[in-house]
């Protein structure tokens, strides 16, 4: 596959759904780096197509309470907390 | 309580826009699949000229997002009660932590099958999950797991009433999925807030998505449809409208010029005319009174721009209930953007089956229509009787016991005139109910006026939370006996000479007058109609 397969506007537009920044040396970084990846794909439309054969089906358990995590154990990982919230940058 | 006064929560989702598209060739590993109203992905500019050529046909279309009463969580054994305290229900499963695996909630997808047979929808022989992708944190794992091309309810339909009229509504699809956390955006509004506390108690909470065809014409028809679909989930027992945030609404709509509509009948529009008409998402309604509202607002904003040549803009909009307006929201996501892809965490469901092994209650249009056929009631009182299924239930109680018009009178009017006056529900006389049959029977039994009991008796047990025995005692209600009546009676006779003398010559009125006498001497304990025929007796004699 080409190099020019991915272009910078699409990891662009794929960086803004991951919330990523990337600089514009980045961009083409990433962009020489998806069309490897896209080529690694395109191997694995060698393996022919077989149909899912799901060894399992319906497991489910009870609606039953279990135990949860201590607030404390929940947010130890955490970097930014406040009143037992994980506190995060703003968002839109 | 929230720890900021000026911060508030938000259940906006990133923009879902169903354009038609390919990802970038190879990386979408996906089907391409569901586009549930499929359109050009251009504007199209209504142009003024074929507005003028005929009227203007509203077309609206739901998603409904209802949160499943269940204990636990769907995909975690996290307890889905309510609880101000921040991240108390949550573990490695529902927060995302590496190498934990969802396990399904067996009650959640009862649930799912109960709404299914309600809805008369088909189960597929095999049912599956999908990873729905996007990065915003009220999703710790950066995916939602959701249904997608395999929901577990397709092709169901849901019967309305309308301003008299019946209307079948079809409900495409419903499935399941995960709800997310919710957020505050602290110190301003989405925009401009300075940082953005998560609390993921709710996340993980089971929800159904609930799609509807493009068959409402008018915001009161959607009105009307999720009263309908909200009483038909309580009496499945499987939602609590209760609960704060458990509706969740999302609707599209659309106006279409009637002369486009080639079959001529505004509710057998052609797929061509829906694909053409340019379609706003309205997000972030949460009742039934904010759908209309919100409708009737875009309804009127979208005609007035065409009215005016103006193009409507393929967008999605927030509405804001506050203010009473729907705002433009950036959308970022495409459905490609989702990049759906299996769970491979999850088995298939295979859950057919089920539908015949759990038994429904019965619904609510059913029983509207045996209690009209079972104990004679008007279309309006049956209606009343099955607004839920504490009220249905309860009359049905009364109705064994005593004759069902009286009970009928006594639950659709007193009881629920009087509970509606005071802002409570049939549920807040739990384990009171019993009272109100003894009224009922004092009423029946001839023991106390059904005035009385009515503005006396009932009132003050809903008011004072007494028994009707200690009304009755205390206020001294109980029927006057039928000698004191008849003493009155001849009492009022002979004071009223008068009176008499006109009844004797034809007055019909002069009978009131002597009623109202003894139902003085009686202090109005008296039943009139009684009265009536033992002065008529008496003058008679």
């Amino acid at each position: 596959m080409s190099d020019d397969a991915v272009s910078p506007e699409e990891v662009r537009h794929v960086a803004e759904l991951a919330r990523v920044d990337l600089a514009d040396d980045e961009v083409d970084q990433f962009a020489r780096q998806f069309a490897d990846i896209l080529d690694y794909f395109e191997t694995l439309d060698e393996v022919p197509e077989v149909d899912r054969e799901a060894d399992l089906a319906n497991v489910m358990r009870p609606d039953e309470v279990r135990d949860t995590l201590e607030r404390e154990e929940a947010l130890q990982n955490a970097t930014k907390t406040e009143d037992g919230y994980f506190k995060g940058p703003n968002v839109s | 309580m929230a720890p900021h006064e000026s911060s508030f929560v938000t259940d906006i989702e990133p923009a879902t826009e169903h354009v038609a598209g390919v990802g970038i060739d190879g990386l979408a590993p996906y089907r391409r699949v569901v586009t549930f109203y499929p359109h050009q992905p251009e504007s199209r500019v209504m142009t003024a000229q074929t507005v003028q050529q005929g009227d203007l046909v509203t077309v609206i279309g739901l998603e409904v997002h209802v949160q499943l009463e269940t204990d636990t969580k769907i995909f975690c054994g996290c307890s889905t009660e309510q609880t101000d305290e921040p991240n108390e229900h949550v573990c490695p499963v529902c927060l995302g932590l590496p190498g934990a695996l969802p396990v399904l909630n067996e009650g959640a997808v009862e649930a799912a099958v109960k709404i299914g047979k309600a809805i008369d929808a088909e189960i597929p022989e095999e049912t599956r999950f999908h990873r729905k992708n996007y990065y915003y944190p009220d999703l710790p794992k950066n995916f939602q797991i959701t249904q997608y091309d395999e929901p577990i309810c397709a092709d169901g339909e849901l019967e309305v009433a309308v301003e008299g009229t019946r209307r079948t509504i079809t409900i495409e699809r419903a499935h399941l999925e995960e709800d997310p956390g919710s957020l505050q955006h602290v110190g301003g509004g989405i925009d401009t807030a300075d940082y953005t506390l998560v609390n993921y108690n709710r996340a993980g909470t089971p929800l159904m998505e609930i799609v509807t065809a493009p068959d409402f014409r008018s915001p009161s028809e959607v009105r009307a449809f999720l009263a309908e679909l909200e009483e038909v989930l309580e009496y499945l027992g499987v939602f609590d409208a209760e609960r704060d945030g458990s509706l969740r609404i999302d609707a599209n709509l659309s106006i279409i010029p009637e002369d486009e509509i080639e079959s001529g009948d505004i509710d057998d529009i052609g797929s061509s005319a829906l694909e053409t008409a340019n379609r706003t998402e309205v997000k972030n309604i949460s009742s039934h009174k904010g759908a209309q509202k919100a409708l009737a607002y875009e309804e009127t904003r979208q005609k007035n721009a065409i009215e005016r040549g103006r193009a409507v803009e393929q967008e999605t909009r927030h509405w804001d209930e506050s203010r009473g307006i729907t705002v433009s929201m950036r959308s970022k996501e495409e459905e490609k953007d989702y990049r759906y892809f299996e769970e491979a965490d999850l088995p298939p469901l295979r859950v057919a089956d089920w539908k015949d092994e759990i038994s429904i209650p019965e619904l609510p249009s059913a029983r509207r229509e045996r209690f009209q056929a079972e104990y004679g009631l008007d279309e309006e009182s049956a209606s009343k009787l099955t607004s839920t299924k504490q009220v249905a239930d309860f009359y049905e109680t009364v109705a064994a016991e005593f004759d069902p018009d009286l009970a009928a009178t006594w639950v659709a009017d007193n009881l629920l005139g009087e509970l509606n006056y005071r802002d409570m529900e049939i549920t807040d006389l739990e384990g009171r109910l019993n009272e109100v049959t003894r009224l009922v029977e004092l009423v029946a039994t001839d023991e106390i006026t059904a005035k009385n009991a009515r503005e006396t008796v009932l009132r003050s047990m809903l008011d004072d939370e007494r028994t009707p025995e200690e009304i009755v005692d205390a206020e001294g209600l109980g029927k006057t006996g039928e000698d004191e009546v008849q003493q009155a009676v001849v009492e009022a006779i002979d004071e009223n000479p008068d009176a008499v003398s006109d009844y004797e010559s034809g007055d019909d009125g002069a009978i009131n007058f002597l009623v109202g006498q003894v139902m003085q001497k009686t202090g109005g304990s008296a039943d009139p109609g009684d009265v009536n025929q033992l002065l008529r007796a008496e003058l008679e004699a």
